[in-house]
């Protein structure tokens, strides 16, 4: 996947996040910061979104530990093959 | 059965008037075991199982054996065994069939057993030693992690609430489904029950839902002992008016309220109980009304021969029916004080005391502990849930998060489903409990033990 394709994962999991919570979907871009305040998220929503994204990608970037990320543009960086 | 066994009457090992230790007689043509055989129905009468263990017992005295393992998931041959190290003073290993074989061997040489009764009985070819410790009985736990601990009981600490089982008059020649293992605790709890109250020991062809359904309404099964989690399974396959049922008996695992809730709505003229026991203290207490958990009132005095207690959590238990002490681990949970140290948390709510799950089985989602048993609970109480499995998925960010696999009921729209629990989850759970790796199943794994994967 391109890092755009990941990004569009990243905003469709957003957006069922956010309706499961009864909130309006996010719009994002790949500067936004995950936990920044922007988007309607929580760090443990944010876990559920990284789990998602293994099953999407096919692909664990953290297998080996973490690696730092902030934006949702790093994050989708670290499932591009 | 096998060829070659002494005939009723013809008392090879012992006398023919000798009681024995679970009361049969040579001469007793009532059924005892009802199962199939390679697709053939097949009984074994008391007076059967009589000459097999007089058999048995014939040969142990003649070889001097005093060291007997039997693994085979045919109660004939655990009730045999039972029977036949009882009244020759030997020592009795009951093993779980699913173990490999090169644990089994590494077993035998250990605890230098003699004799490994099953289909056919086989000498390990170790030199039989007089003498030692005698007729204890050898439980192995159902070893959820790792290798099985093994609790050593006596026949007395087995039938001690076996024999007051068997008086209650809603149990006087019932027909048992055996649903549970029949090499661990709670499967000997009811074969042993079956042969003491006069009862019949179903053995299902097929340990299935359905098989286990099937049998149940071929041979008018009257009580039945299993797991919550086969409850809801049975429930799943069940007419429940296809049954007759006298008794239903949860155990095995922690029950909810949402399964008891069920059983009495299928079931409304039964009467239902929840068992606390475990290989390692034996039966500890029953509760017959139908909640979930035991009152509290039962934490300030002894309450069906035994005393309870919370230390640090945990349920303390004080039984005269425990185990003597594991024969495998250096820890032993039986203090000094006579009083056994459970693994299981528990929480005083009000007038009742509720198990929270086992300490190991928690998930640390980012600092917060969960207890699956908890949000399981909570799954099943939702409408349209009809089994529910909690675990925890290591996460980067939350360090774990929580998964569950659900079961459906027939005929609902998973998506639209889907989305329903994860907002009940949501409003009423705190937000570390919700899971967070969440999918829709066909059919949750069950182990041999009858306990969820």
């Amino acid at each position: 996947m391109t890092e755009q394709e990941v990004l569009g994962e990243i905003q469709r999991l957003l957006a069922d996040i956010a309706e499961s919570k009864g909130e309006d979907a996010p719009e994002i871009n790949g500067q936004v910061e995950l936990l920044g305040g922007e988007l309607p998220i929580d760090s443990l929503d944010l876990a559920s979104l990284v789990r998602e994204l293994e099953d999407v990608t096919g692909h664990d970037p953290f297998k080996d530990g973490f690696i730092d990320f902030r934006t949702a543009g790093e994050l989708a960086r670290l499932y591009v093959r | 059965m096998t060829g070659g066994v002494a005939g009723p009457g013809r008392a090879a090992g012992r006398a023919a008037a000798e009681p024995g230790a679970l009361g049969l007689a040579a001469h007793d043509r009532t059924p005892l075991v009802a199962r199939a055989l390679a697709g053939q129905p097949d009984t074994v009468t008391r007076g059967g199982l009589w000459a097999l263990s007089d058999a048995l017992t014939a040969r142990l005295r003649a070889d001097g054996f005093r060291r007997v393992l039997v693994r085979s998931d045919d109660p004939t041959h655990i009730l045999r065994a039972i029977e036949g190290c009882h009244a020759v003073g030997a020592d009795l290993w009951i093993a779980h069939t699913n173990l490999p074989d090169p644990f089994i061997e590494e077993f035998t040489r250990r605890f230098g057993i003699e004799l490994v009764v099953g289909d056919s009985d086989r000498p390990t070819g170790v030199t039989p030693v007089a003498g030692g410790p005698a007729r204890r009985i050898h439980m192995m736990t159902s070893g959820t992690t790792g290798e099985p601990k093994v609790a050593i009981h006596t026949l007395e600490s087995l039938l001690s609430r076996v024999r007051s089982g068997a008086r209650v008059s809603v149990n006087r020649a019932g027909k048992w489904l055996l649903t549970y293992q029949p090499t661990g605790f709670a499967g000997l709890q009811v074969a042993l029950t079956a042969v003491l109250s006069h009862g019949l020991l179903v053995i299902p062809e097929e340990r299935t839902p359905l098989g286990f359904y099937q049998a149940a309404v071929d041979h008018g099964v009257t009580q039945v002992s299993a797991t919550a989690t086969f409850w809801r399974s049975l429930l799943m396959v069940a007419k429940p008016g296809a049954l007759g049922l006298r008794q239903i008996t949860l155990g095995g695992e922690a029950v909810d309220q949402a399964t008891l809730t069920r059983l009495r709505t299928a079931f409304p003229d039964t009467r239902i109980t929840h068992i606390y026991a475990s290989t390692e203290a034996g039966v500890v207490f029953a509760v017959h009304d139908g909640r979930e958990g035991f009152p509290a009132a039962w934490l300030q005095g002894p309450v069906q021969g035994v005393e309870l207690r919370i230390r640090d959590g945990f349920l303390h238990i004080k039984t005269p029916n425990a185990m003597r002490a594991y024969a495998t681990e250096a820890e032993q949970p039986l203090g000094e004080d006579g009083w056994l140290k459970t693994a299981d948390q528990c929480e005083v709510r009000d007038d009742r005391v509720y198990i929270l799950g086992r300490q190991d089985s928690t998930i640390n989602v980012a600092g917060s502990k969960v207890y699956p048993l908890s949000v399981e609970r909570f799954l099943l109480g939702l409408s349209g849930v009809l089994e529910a499995r909690v675990f925890g998925v290591p996460n980067p960010v939350a360090g774990a998060i929580v998964g569950a696999e659900v079961v459906l009921a027939e005929g609902l729209d998973p998506k639209a489903t889907r989305m329903e629990i994860l907002k009940a989850c949501r409003e009423q759970l705190p937000g570390y409990q919700v899971p967070r790796a969440f999918k829709i199943v066909d059919a949750i794994q069950v182990k041999a033990s009858g306990k969820k994967g």
